[in-house]
């Protein structure tokens, strides 16, 4: 700005330098007055000296003449500063000019006119270095003034935090105190209005709570604290009263189990009435009692057994056995009997009192012991036969594998010690065997205990048959338990699927029952080489039979397996090992057959399966010779021929005569096919036979026509 | 039909329909059992297939004999003949299309029918059976025309001999008779059990099977399975198989028998054996070549079993239909 009001204002410049030739004039005059001042104050100042101390040096050296640029400088306007400076410089630049003219001129050096123009130019130049000196000044003053606010700024900036921080605590006390929660809040109190209501009036104070809030709460504590006191004084009195009534009952309880001897004796005395008149009331309601402690499944089957029992069957009856005082302590509380939990909680407590002692051995024998446990009580069911034979069957619950097992025993009516190969008919092991098809009882039913097993070792379940008893399904069913294989829990206890099943298993379990009683008899008479043939049965046969049962023997499966003429039968997987098998001979002269006998467990439902093998000119059987192949069908497929009387009990031993007869007559055709050229016939032939052979594989003739007598084909 | 039936089924006959996709077999029980070769044989065949696509029951007895014409599927079971329409069976509906019965003079027993076969040249059904006589039924007409009479116990097998219009039997008697059917009588009778080459007599006399090729004949049972010259009317070859021979066929310089023992026994002409090849039934009772069609060319052999093996190659069993 300065800079171009100089440019634009070149008229007023001869006014301008006028002034200023007047300030140099001054100027000069000052500081060629005391030049040696001046010089030593630019000494003090250098030595470091503040303008305060250079005065008061100066002060002390000299008292009245006193030079103080600094005072000069706050008396100069620093604008004229520059406006001299400015026409300074132009002058220096003319008076330069103008020599350089006279020099050019020729002007000698050292003329006067130079000279001249040689001095103004150096008072101009003194008068530069002044400007330049003032100018230096003044920057120093400046920057001092700027530090000085700057400190005034931070001091007050540092109050401002202070007071901000303080305003911050402050604040946040109030929150705390904001937020502070009285115990009072937890109590419930009753209601304002209801407060009011009910309160004496020196309690609620209406007058000063009304528009208080901190009195009316003030109040309604005080007024609940009242309460309570009264209600704890009237809870004391209750209980008072409580014992009293305690007391009472004691009294009368003991009154009444006084008259418990007596009552007994009466009991006692009226037994004896109650069984001669038949009428065991008192048997029933003991079973209901020892019934409250068993466990569903159980306690299902002897609601459907009895029931059943009561309405179709009279020789049926169930019976309760075992220790009903353990089954007590089982099932409490008594309430939680039929929950499972309980049985599971119960098992988990013994589980840990076992584990505490003990090594690792004995504690998974202990877990298995304890997987395996059977419920203290079990159901008797006896079963009665027309002949006075009995099947005691014995169920058992085992608690924590929730399935029932059954044990069997049959208490006959004769004595049955005669047969050695019918030992295994009344095995208790077998008896019940395949009642329904495949149904073995080995593996346990419940898809759930696998998993059981595996943690506490057990490989498979029918190691422990023996002794626990077989888990047959139709006796899941009778105690209402269903295992669908797809879905692995157990869905409860149905009667409903018990009561479906009861007629049809007790109707099976008898026909078992006489099916193996009726072997058995006609077993002993097998064993003495008899075949029974009952007079229902005769037509079946022609009078006179030649060939003879020679020998009637039980086999094991191992053995049968290893016979070479039941390779068919195995392969066709006829043969289970669930299944008995019996070897018998039937002789004629010197003809041997030996028939293998597969006896299924259903038996009669399921027809015994022969396999022939004739010792005669060299050994033949059903699968080199088609005639022996005949026989065999002739024994095994016609069933309906043989089976006699429903329910077919004699099948096995009229299949048996066939087979002699059948015998007798593959040898007499057979001798009169061959040419009987060599010797006398072995076989004469006796039997009556249309045609000895038929057919392309030339079969003979095994049909016995009953009234006319004679043999034909099929 | 239970297990214990199927183990002691056994199958007597068999026949391939005309156009060569089905398999008919009789068993001893009465049943035919229709079998679908094309899906048996097919290259995605599964268990399944291997069962018979129509199971009916045509008897009462038996059925020995199982005969197909361009039509129907015939069956001959105790004393009677039924026809059954392929096109019927194929749509899974069995009903006989017509039964008849040879007149029998024995009332006893009902005599069975052991085989059959067409005469083509005039149309007619041969059969021989239980009664020991060779019936001749008109196809035309369904009437029974002739009777040959002669041989002293029952028929087994039968044969013919276009070119010479002879009907060849053999029966239980042990004999082969030749007959002229025009005229009616025996013109030839060979006892074979009276040839010491041919004679078994720990088995028997019987003749149980019979097959002709122009002057070729074989024949086999109780005597050992032999070939026969019938111009010269003398055994040239005797094959050394053990057990009677129930069927036996020519094929292409071969002979296939069938009988006694679990195999199939493949037989040059010179008269040795050239192979057995085992397969399912302990004994078997019949052997067929579908030879109609080129596509399923296949035998089939059946016995004591409720199996019938199936040769694709002849020299392997490939698989077995089961009833």
């Amino acid at each position: 700005m300065p800079l171009s009001h100089s440019a634009a204002t070149p008229p007023s410049l001869k006014l301008d330098t006028e002034t200023h030739k007047f300030d140099q004039k001054k100027l000069i005059k000052d500081m060629s007055s005391d030049p040696l001042k001046k010089r030593k104050t630019k000494v003090i100042r250098n030595d470091g000296g503040t303008p305060e101390t250079k005065r008061l040096r100066g002060d002390g050296d000299q008292d009245v003449r006193t030079y103080n640029e600094e005072v000069e400088l706050e008396s100069r306007d620093p604008e004229q500063d520059y406006t001299l400076y400015k026409n300074t410089c132009e002058a220096l630049a003319t008076l330069m000019g103008e020599i350089q003219e006279l020099k050019a001129s020729g002007a000698k050096e050292g003329s006067v006119e130079v000279e001249t123009k040689r001095r103004q130019g150096c008072s101009h130049f003194i008068t530069l270095k002044k400007l330049n000196r003032l100018s230096h000044m003044r920057l120093k003053k400046a920057r001092d003034q700027t530090h000085e606010a700057k400190q005034k700024v931070d001091v007050l900036h540092l109050q401002l935090q202070n007071l901000l921080y303080e305003v911050m605590h402050l604040q946040k006390e109030i929150g705390k105190c904001l937020e502070f929660k009285s115990q009072h809040e937890e109590i419930e109190l009753v209601s304002v209005d209801e407060f009011f209501k009910d309160a004496p009036a020196e309690i609620s104070r209406p007058h000063l709570t009304k528009d208080d809030p901190h009195q009316l709460t003030l109040a309604r504590l005080d007024w609940e604290l009242e309460q309570r006191k009264r209600l704890a004084e009237q809870y004391k009195s209750s209980l008072c009263t409580k014992e009293k009534i305690l007391k009472g009952i004691e009294l009368k309880k003991e009154y009444l189990s006084s008259l418990q001897p007596g009552l007994q004796a009466i009991m006692q005395a009226s037994l004896p009435v109650q069984e001669y008149l038949s009428m065991p009331f008192e048997r029933v309601q003991k079973q209901a009692e020892v019934a409250r402690h068993l466990p569903p499944p159980l306690y299902v089957l002897l609601v459907q057994a009895s029931a059943y029992g009561q309405a179709c069957d009279k020789n049926l009856s169930v019976s309760i056995n075992g220790d009903v005082d353990e089954a007590k302590a089982l099932s409490r509380p008594p309430e939680d009997s039929q929950d499972d939990e309980s049985d599971s909680d119960a098992e988990e407590e013994q589980q840990n009192t076992k584990r505490r002692r003990g090594t690792v051995g004995v504690q998974l024998d202990d877990k298995r012991k304890e997987m395996l446990k059977r419920h203290p009580l079990s159901l008797c069911i006896d079963l009665k036969c027309k002949d006075g034979s009995v099947l005691h069957l014995f169920f058992y619950y085992l608690m924590n594998l929730n399935i029932l097992t059954v044990k069997a025993k049959v208490s006959a009516s004769a004595d049955l010690s005669g047969a050695i190969s019918a030992g295994e008919l009344l095995n208790p092991e077998s008896l019940l065997n395949c009642l329904y098809a495949s149904d073995d009882g080995q593996e346990t039913p419940n898809p759930t205990n696998r998993y059981q097993f595996d943690k506490v070792g057990i490989t498979t379940f029918a190691d422990y048959v023996s002794e626990l008893g077989h888990a047959y399904i139709w006796v899941q069913k009778l105690g209402g338990l269903q295992f669908s294989s797809d879905t692995p829990q157990v869905e409860g206890v149905h009667s409903s699927l018990s009561a479906s099943h009861m007629e049809s298993t007790i109707k099976l379990l008898r026909g078992r029952l006489l099916a193996r009683l009726a072997l058995h008899k006609q077993f002993s008479s097998l064993e003495h080489n008899i075949v029974p043939v009952s007079t229902e049965c005769q037509h079946l046969f022609p009078a006179k039979v030649v060939s003879r049962l020679a020998r009637w023997t039980m086999m094991s499966y191992e053995d049968f397996l290893e016979l070479g003429f039941v390779q068919h039968v195995v392969n066709a997987g006829l043969v289970r090992e669930t299944d008995l098998f019996f070897m018998a001979t039937v002789e004629r002269g010197t003809a041997r057959l030996q028939a293998a006998v597969v006896l299924n467990p259903r038996y009669p439902e399921i027809t015994p399966l022969f396999s022939l093998s004739l010792l005669w000119k060299g050994e033949r059987s059903g699968r080199t010779d088609d005639n022996l192949r005949a026989l065999e069908s002739e024994v095994n497929v016609f069933r309906s021929e043989l089976q006699g009387p429903r329910p077919g009990l004699q099948l096995l031993t009229n299949q048996i005569q066939r087979l002699c007869v059948c015998l007798d007559v593959y040898l007499e055709t057979e001798s009169q096919v061959c040419d009987g050229s060599e010797g006398p016939i072995e076989f004469p032939r006796e039997k009556m036979c249309l045609r000895s052979v038929r057919g392309p594989n030339r079969l003979k003739p095994f049909k016995y026509n009953h009234p006319q007598g004679f043999f034909s084909h099929r | 039909m239970g297990p214990i039936e199927l183990l002691h089924m056994s199958v007597f006959s068999q026949s391939f329909s005309p156009c060569g996709r089905f398999l008919a077999a009789g068993n001893n029980y009465g049943e035919i059992a229709v079998f679908s070769l094309s899906a048996a044989l097919s290259p995605d065949a599964t268990d399944a297939s291997q069962k018979p696509v129509l199971t009916f029951s045509a008897h009462e007895g038996p059925v020995f004999s199982l005969l197909s014409t361009d039509m129907h599927l015939l069956s001959a079971g105790n004393g009677e003949i039924s026809a059954w329409s392929w096109a019927e069976l194929g749509k899974k509906n069995p009903k006989a299309v017509w039964t008849k019965r040879p007149e029998y003079k024995s009332s006893l027993e009902i005599p069975e029918i052991n085989h059959m076969i067409i005469n083509s040249r005039d149309n007619s059904l041969v059969v021989g059976g239980g009664d020991n006589n060779i019936h001749i039924m008109d196809m035309e007409t369904g009437t029974f025309k002739s009777v040959l009479q002669g041989h002293t116990d029952y028929i087994h097998c039968l044969s013919l001999r276009e070119r010479e219009g002879e009907i060849l039997s053999g029966a239980e008697d042990g004999a082969v008779r030749m007959w002229d059917w025009r005229m009616g009588r025996s013109v030839h009778c060979v006892e074979i059990y009276k040839y010491k080459e041919c004679a078994r007599p720990q088995y028997g006399k019987w003749i149980s099977c019979l097959a002709t090729d122009s002057d070729w004949m074989l024949c086999g049972g109780g005597p050992a399975l032999s070939l026969w010259h019938l111009r010269s009317m003398s055994p040239t070859s005797i094959f050394s198989l053990s057990g009677s021979q129930r069927e036996a066929v020519f094929h292409q310089d071969l002979i296939y028998a069938v009988g006694e023992g679990p195999h199939v026994s493949h037989c040059l002409l010179g008269g040795s054996v050239k192979a057995q090849i085992p397969c399912t039934p302990s004994s078997l009772n019949t052997l067929a070549l579908n030879l109609g069609t080129t596509e399923h060319r296949v035998m089939t052999v059946a016995g004591s079993s409720n199996q019938i093996d199936v040769f694709t190659n002849f020299s392997y069993r490939a698989f077995s239909l089961s009833f």
